[in-house]
């Protein structure tokens, strides 16, 4: 088991055009990881409708969790990444 | 929430033929309920062409990219039932947003929990009564 915490950066918080790249991304990688707010529920990252219902906003600190091993453990590194930067500043 | 959902923001019977078209009653309702200004329509149209904003079980939820234009933060919801292709999804309602902060992130997230329940998506999809729209969503 892999956890990684991270505050999003994105301006608009984890919704909209930042949380269908995140999810983009996941679904891209082919590698299970879960998020979760706190202790709250865990969703797929690779549901659009799950992590909307996270309602993250920027600064909210989101868990991204995944099995241990080399491809667990490179899926939430860059899914943290990700999260970590201002996705609304980007272009694509 | 209940403020960034209005009664009046609440269209049942809409149509539209495109994707376009939708997008643009969207954002004449938030024109008429006084949360954006006209320009908003145009930011909304242009977001929607660079990422699509459908986010599954026939839901998009179309907004502008800035907060310019926008007087308040305020929802509307459109149902089309007669649905509109939707670069390939068929979409019957649509979420329009205008945001200058958050106070619409809480509502979207309880819309999306709705829409993770399948019999309350459904219901959402096939609804006729403004007032179950509104007790459902705020």
């Amino acid at each position: 088991m892999v956890e990684r915490t991270v505050a999003v950066a994105s301006r608009t918080g984890l919704h909209a055009r930042p949380a269908k790249l995140f999810v983009q991304e996941a679904q891209r990688l082919g590698v299970p990881v879960k998020v979760r707010v706190g202790s709250g529920k865990e969703v797929p990252a690779t549901s659009m409708l799950g992590v909307l219902s996270l309602g993250a906003v920027r600064g909210t600190e989101v868990t991204l969790s995944a099995a241990g091993g080399p491809e667990g453990e490179a899926a939430v590194e860059a899914l943290a990444a990700l999260l970590a930067r201002d996705l609304d500043a980007s272009d694509g | 929430m209940r403020e960034v959902l209005q009664a009046r923001a609440v269209r049942l019977g809409e149509s539209a033929a495109t994707r376009e078209e939708a997008i643009t009653r969207c954002g004449q309702v938030l024109v008429e309920i006084g949360a954006v200004a006209q320009p908003y329509v145009a930011a909304m149209l242009e977001r929607e062409r660079s990422v699509s904003t459908y986010v599954g079980e026939g839901v998009a939820i179309p907004h502008g990219t800035s907060k310019e234009h926008v007087t308040r933060d305020a929802i509307c919801v459109l149902r089309f039932p007669g649905g509109i292709d939707w670069d390939g999804e068929n979409v019957v309602v649509c979420v329009g947003i205008a945001a200058r902060g958050d106070g619409h992130v809480a509502l979207l997230a309880e819309l999306a929990e709705i829409l993770l329940d399948p019999e309350r998506a459904r219901a959402l999809r096939e609804a006729t009564d403004v007032d179950a729209v509104m007790k459902e969503l705020t």
